[in-house]
């Protein structure tokens, strides 16, 4: 039945290949999907918290931050719960970084306030004396790019389809109305809680600047 | 007997003697067990290998084909009816009840899980932890609080825990004047005290003056007249009634406990809360470890 497959050994091979791959496809694939969901209660990134992502990335936290918690009971105890594959499922990409010159940030959001990363950004030696960290200045003149995180959140919700509400649409009004409606409340809240005059003021002119979107991030990280 | 035989033992006679000589020479002390098995070990090896070798050898030279031939022949070649080897028979129906257990038990429902290890791990270091540290004594207590406070409560309080100049509540007092005033105004409700919310505005003007002043100063002098209001819940002394509300004198295991599970917001700010990050015994750790601190 099957003596013309023995005569064409190539083909024999792919045949084989095919079965064998297919297995290791239906053993591999289901497992990967579940964990790649997002874990329950989890939301997408706000375009304040992605503007943040930005600058988490453009300052190059991740050189020397990682984001992620290994199970392990010295990490657990001095980070919190470990992480999950299923926190990062809106992550594009995701900063686990591999390298832990400062401690992991996956969920510095439990244990510290805008307050405090407002002063360690400022100044790290100011609220830990011991710290290496440069600080960040620039981030409270610099102004974030809130019209490209916009654009991050358009592109997530039509490709991926991030679950995004009706509030983010594909066009420069529905940009301006967002900014104004849901972004300022969001980093006014932010820029209260930092108790920093300038970055306030800066905030009520309407403009925000980065380390407003960036504090609006790391207090995402739970 | 057969020369194969004796070629192949004398040779096993050589390598042995040549053991003894490497032991000699090396001073191996041949009472410490672990050498000693190694060295019956090599001796069987030597056996074994040239005993069994040389029978065979033996074997394939004199030996002659027999037995019944069975029905099948392959272009003139035949082969001979042999029983399955015994040895070989058990060990294949041992895999295949292996297999059943491995398949059903071992494997699928009892799997090895990077979070199981960590599960168990945790619970077996902190039953440990919790049997040795269950009588420490304050010196223990001390270092033990002062280690968990340097990684977790140091980056906001301050390594010496004076609160950074007024970044963070200030270890070396219980409160400021300010602090008891705003308090007295504002009420508080969020620690989950078992005597429940302190409502706004128990004392006012003078009153709520005269009282911050008493409190601030640590409870020192004459009490004012408006402090039996506070002693109500927080109690005479001021410590808190037993853990039923939070303790006015001093950081005490109920007040560290409250606050670490509610966080705690005041006029400084806003210290978010550490649900189930510390066992009772580093809690315990920690509130000694903030008694000593203050002046």
């Amino acid at each position: 039945m099957f003596h013309w497959l023995e005569k064409n050994p190539f083909l024999f091979a792919v045949g084989v290949f095919i079965v064998i791959a297919f297995a290791g496809l239906i053993e591999i694939l289901p497992s990967f999907t579940n964990a790649a969901r997002p874990i329950k209660g989890l939301k997408p990134y706000t375009v304040l918290q992605l503007a943040g992502k930005e600058v988490y990335k453009k300052d190059n936290c991740i050189a020397c931050h990682s984001q992620l918690i290994r199970p392990f009971k010295s990490e657990t105890d001095r980070y919190g719960k470990y992480s999950l594959s299923g926190e990062y499922a809106y992550d594009r990409p995701f900063l686990w970084g591999s390298k832990r010159t400062g401690p992991d940030l996956h969920r510095v959001g439990n244990y510290r306030t805008p307050d405090w990363h407002a002063n360690h950004m400022w100044n790290p030696k100011s609220v830990v004396p011991a710290s290496i960290m440069p600080a960040y200045k620039h981030q409270f003149k610099n102004i974030a790019d809130l019209e490209t995180a916009y654009a991050e959140a358009v592109t997530v919700k039509k490709v991926f389809h991030t679950p995004y509400g009706n509030d983010i649409q594909p066009s420069k009004a529905a940009f301006e109305k967002y900014y104004k409606t849901t972004a300022l409340p969001e980093a006014l809240k932010i820029a209260k809680a930092m108790k920093n005059k300038d970055v306030l003021a800066m905030v009520q002119q309407g403009k925000i600047p980065e380390i407003v979107a960036l504090i609006a991030y790391l207090e995402r990280l739970k | 007997m057969n020369s194969f035989i004796v070629k192949g033992l004398a040779l096993a006679g050589v390598l042995v003697i040549g053991t003894l000589v490497v032991i000699k020479q090396m001073h191996i002390d041949l009472s410490d067990p672990i050498n000693m098995i190694t060295f019956l070990g090599a001796i069987a090896i030597a056996a074994l290998t040239f005993g069994v070798g040389a029978k065979y050898m033996a074997q394939m030279k004199s030996d002659t084909a027999s037995g019944e031939l069975a029905e099948e022949n392959w272009d003139g070649i035949g082969e001979y009816k042999n029983e399955l080897p015994a040895g070989w028979a058990y060990s294949f129906l041992g895999t295949m009840i292996w297999a059943v257990w491995y398949f059903f038990w071992g494997y699928p429902l009892n799997a090895y899980s990077e979070i199981g290890e960590y599960n168990q791990e945790v619970k077996n270091y902190n039953k440990k932890f919790e049997a040795i540290h269950k009588n420490a004594s304050p010196e223990v207590l001390k270092e033990m609080g002062e280690s968990i406070f340097l990684v977790q409560c140091a980056p906001c309080h301050g390594e010496t825990g004076d609160g950074l100049s007024g970044k963070a509540q200030d270890f070396s007092k219980r409160f400021t004047k300010e602090q008891v005033l705003a308090v007295i105004k504002n009420g508080q409700h969020k620690l989950n005290f078992p005597l429940g919310a302190m409502p706004a505005g128990m004392a006012q003007g003078k009153d709520a003056q005269a009282v911050a002043k008493y409190v601030a100063n640590g409870l020192k002098g004459t009490a004012p007249t408006a402090w039996t209001t506070c002693a109500g819940c927080h109690g005479t002394d001021g410590k808190g009634n037993g853990g039923t509300a939070p303790s006015l004198a001093g950081y005490n295991l109920p007040l560290v406990k409250h606050v670490l599970a509610n966080g705690k917001t005041g006029i400084i700010g806003h210290m978010p809360a550490f649900p189930g990050r510390f066992t009772p015994v580093q809690e315990k750790a920690l509130a000694a470890y903030l008694g000593t601190l203050k002046q």
